[in-house]
């Protein structure tokens, strides 16, 4: 009896300690949970994609708000891209239908860039997120408003962009 | 596990310390309400007082106020969307950090670590373990005595090799300043950067590299004040430059033989990586300009309000203008009456604004009698401005109010002119804009849109039904302005620059026979100063639209933080206005700067405007090569003839009889 009761307790250690393994040990295989970012080349028209790693267990909802901030923060900075004013937040990601509504802190607005740094960013951001399923439309927010553009700016944000509207 | 990022070489990584850290989840974990302890950090302590202790590490709400001065100095921002439960931090030198609330995982970038709690929610606020974070910003706690001094890392080194140019990438958790120790001109360079500490290996050779073979790295210093040598071991005749980056806490060297081009500045005996970013800050384009003409408290600055002092071509007149005889109140309780005598037919355009003020424009019109500015009686409006608006071509009479609140405001016809009837109650879904024409005392036509949006999606010629098409008109738009000054860099201001090239086209085009009309002849905002960005570029396009123009060209010039960058781009947006940039682009490749092409994006002047439309992006005024042809007259001149030539190619091979809709080729 004694023995049966040894092993039983050993049998369990073994498992615990191999489900501890598996939990702790993410298995290899990751690389399928991947969004794709995309930024703007310094040319001004080449669009990069590059692969960022999602938590597979992450809420489907979240991930446009992961892949905003992704865009924002763009590419490692080895690499030359047009990238957003430093210190640009994405506040809340909403999605309704086939648009996703992006606001962003207003920090963007104390930093336009020019017509150059204006469309290089924002054709990334949307291709990012278009990138995603379901959504096709992306409607730009400032500070919980719509803007028709940036201060000073010359793209256009009032109405959804999409990938058409480059 | 290697990174599954190819461009980046990590400091090295804890495993066993990931390890304990997990082991430490399955206990029990108490929440402590205790007194937080004080880091030391950048020359103070930080004293969390929104914290909580949490399995032995500091749980901080993420608006704490020292978490946030923390992240300040780093550079770093936080953003948190509880409806996601996510936290992404920013970094300095742009990775990502994201938390999930609930969960002891988080991303750094491309890898999965596990902190020693999960990150939680109290009220509308979420808690993240701060030591976790700091080390992932590449701050790591070093005790010093007693004291926990939180001290900056250079934490990323990335070598890259491409084009026969190997450039190092320094990544830093705050912005990084630097002396350079080396005699310039010498193939070793060794940099002492201050501040930082490193967790860097200290020997790193390169593979693969014909200029670079190794670096080395030594941390020095105290705690407090630490301090990271780094010397390049370089091989003969390679030269060294500080390339561009685009953010002081990344700082970036690149290596090549004499000989090959590379693109930077030398090596300062000391230096910051902020200063090497642009040449000058980007402008803060909401703070109000010096140069602006029109102060905040001139609400109401009409278009071209002031005569430009240097008017060479006198613009053609129009037909004579009506006169306003008379302006009379007619309060009743609540409601306001304002009967407007005119002398003739008169065309009107009214505007609501956000903030209740409401005006009517008088097109060609003069004001017969004195200008007013005053407390209207009755309880509808608080301000009556009524005044004459010297515009460059047309005269305009603005008749303003400033209600109390929303309320419905109707423009009728009556006997000699009409009445704005003001009345007692809101309008809860108020029109922002419309259009009308009165004649005879009857209202002939008019064009009340349903929502501003409708603005762009009513067709032109529904919005200005009563506006025949100008064949000989151009419009020129010269961007920004006022308290907009657009892109400033290398001494030069881009609404300046805007506006002279502009004059400079008028000239010709007059010359050549068309009329021309300015969206601003001064430096002054169109619709008003730090107006909205859709008023002001609305008006901007209504001067176009509602003159029936039939060319619009606005005129800007580039900015961009690489210095690197130049040329001129021509941009179009609705399809039928190719043609156009191609021809005005086609002219401007004489000018001397470099060919960036058509391009079509969705600009709001382009897209907004109802002729065909094109936007020059004339040159770079952050490129050096491109600013010093910017301060050249004969350049802009230059400009400004190949405008015109494009414009003149265009107008012959599209003639505006040929049909009156389309004017594609
Ligand atoms: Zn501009």
């Amino acid at each position: 009896m004694k023995v049966l009761r040894a092993v039983v307790v050993l049998a369990v250690l073994v498992v615990a300690a191999y489900l501890a393994y598996r939990y702790l040990v993410q298995p290899p295989g990751r690389s399928a949970d991947t969004i794709t970012v995309y930024y703007c080349k310094t040319d001004g028209v080449t669009l990069v994609a590059w692969k960022v790693s999602r938590d597979p267990r992450m809420d489907p909802n979240k991930v446009a708000f992961y892949a905003t901030a992704q865009a924002l923060a763009g590419p490692p900075v080895s690499v030359e891209a047009i990238r957003f004013p430093a210190g640009t937040i994405v506040k809340h990601v909403d999605l309704s239908g086939s648009t996703a509504t992006v606001d962003l802190g207003g920090t963007i607005s104390r930093s336009a860039g020019g017509s150059f740094a204006e469309s290089g960013e924002f054709r990334g951001l949307i291709w990012t997120l278009t990138a995603l399923p379901g959504i096709t439309a992306v409607q730009i927010k400032v500070d919980g408003a719509k803007v028709a553009t940036l201060p000073g700016g010359h793209l256009e944000l009032e109405q959804p962009l999409a990938r058409s509207s480059f | 596990m290697s990174s599954n990022n190819p461009w980046h070489v990590r400091a090295s990584r804890h495993f066993p310390a990931l390890c304990a850290a997990s082991l430490a989840l399955l206990l029990p974990i108490r929440s402590v309400a205790a007194p937080a302890p004080a880091y030391w950090f950048a020359g103070t302590n930080l004293i969390f007082t929104k914290a909580q202790t949490h399995g032995g590490e500091l749980a901080v709400a993420l608006d704490d106020p020292s978490l946030a001065r923390f992240l300040i100095k780093l550079n770093a921002t936080v953003a948190y969307d509880p409806g996601s439960r996510l936290v992404i931090v920013t970094s300095g030198d742009r990775r990502v950090v994201t938390f999930t609330l609930g969960d002891t995982r988080f991303e750094n970038g491309p890898l999965l670590e596990r902190a020693p709690f999960a990150p939680y929610a109290v009220g509308a606020t979420a808690y993240i373990p701060f030591v976790t974070l700091a080390k992932a910003l590449y701050v790591v706690p070093v005790k010093d005595g007693a004291t926990t001094v939180l001290q900056p890392q250079i934490g990323g080194l990335d070598v890259r090799t491409r084009d026969r140019v190997t450039t190092v990438t320094l990544s830093s958790a705050v912005p990084i300043r630097f002396k350079r120790t080396s005699p310039g001109g010498s193939e070793r360079l060794t940099l002492v950067f201050s501040g930082v500490a490193s967790t860097l290996e200290t020997k790193r050779s390169i593979g693969g590299s014909a200029e670079l073979r190794g670096v080395s790295i030594q941390s020095g210093g105290t705690a407090r004040n630490p301090t990271t040598t780094m010397t390049f071991d370089a091989t003969p005749q390679t030269m060294h430059v500080l390339a561009n980056s685009d953010t002081p806490n990344v700082i970036a060297v690149a290596f090549a033989k004499s000989g090959v081009g590379l693109s930077g500045v030398p090596i300062p005996d000391a230096g910051d990586a902020a200063s090497v970013i642009a040449a000058a800050p980007r402008p803060s384009s909401s703070a109000p300009s010096t140069e602006s003409s029109a102060g905040p408290s001139d609400e109401y600055a009409p278009v071209g309000s002031e005569v430009p002092a240097e008017a060479a071509i006198p613009p053609p007149p129009l037909g004579s203008p009506v006169v306003v005889t008379s302006l009379d109140l007619l309060p009743a309780d609540a409601a306001l009456n304002v009967r407007v005598g005119v002398s003739g037919p008169v065309r009107y355009e009214w505007h609501r604004l956000t903030d209740n003020r409401w005006y009517v424009d008088l097109k060609n019109a003069m004001l017969g009698i004195p200008a007013r500015d005053e407390q209207p009686p009755g309880s509808a409006a608080t301000g009556l401005r009524v005044r004459q608006l010297a515009g460059d071509q047309n005269p305009t009479v603005r008749i303003a109010f400033t209600l109390v609140s929303p309320r419905q405001v109707n423009v009728v016809a009556s006997d000699n002119g009409f009445t704005i009837a003001i009345g007692g109650l809101d309008d809860l879904e108020p029109q922002r804009v419309g259009t009308g024409r009165v004649a005879g005392g009857m209202l002939i036509a008019s064009a009340p849109l349903a929502n501003p949006g409708d603005l762009w999606s009513t067709p032109a010629a529904m919005l200005h039904p009563i506006v025949p098409t100008n064949p000989k008109l151009i419009v020129i738009d010269p961007g920004h302005g006022g308290s907009d000054a657009g892109a400033a860099h290398n001494g030069l201001t881009e609404k300046a620059l805007n506006l002279d090239i502009s004059k400079r086209l008028r000239a010709i085009l007059v010359a050549r026979g068309w009329q021309v009309e300015m969206t601003r002849y001064t430096d002054t905002d169109v619709f008003a100063a730090n107006g909205s960005a859709h008023d002001e570029l609305q008006a901007r396009c209504d001067i176009a639209n509602n003159a029936g123009a039939r060319m619009f060209v606005s005129v800007h010039i580039n900015s961009y933080t690489d210095a690197a960058l130049n040329g001129t781009t021509t941009y179009f947006y609705k399809d039928s206005d190719r043609a156009l940039a191609d021809a005005v682009h086609r002219r401007l490749a004489s000018v001397g700067t470099a060919d960036k092409g058509v391009r079509k994006e969705e600009f709001y002047v382009i897209h907004h405007t109802t002729m065909p439309a094109t936007l020059i992006e004339t040159a770079f005024l952050s490129n050096a090569s491109d600013a010093s042809l910017l301060k050249l007259p004969a350049f802009l001149q230059r400009v400004a003839v190949a405008i015109a030539d494009g414009l003149g190619d265009y107008a012959s091979r599209n003639p505006v009889n040929a049909t009156s809709t389309s004017d594609g080729s």
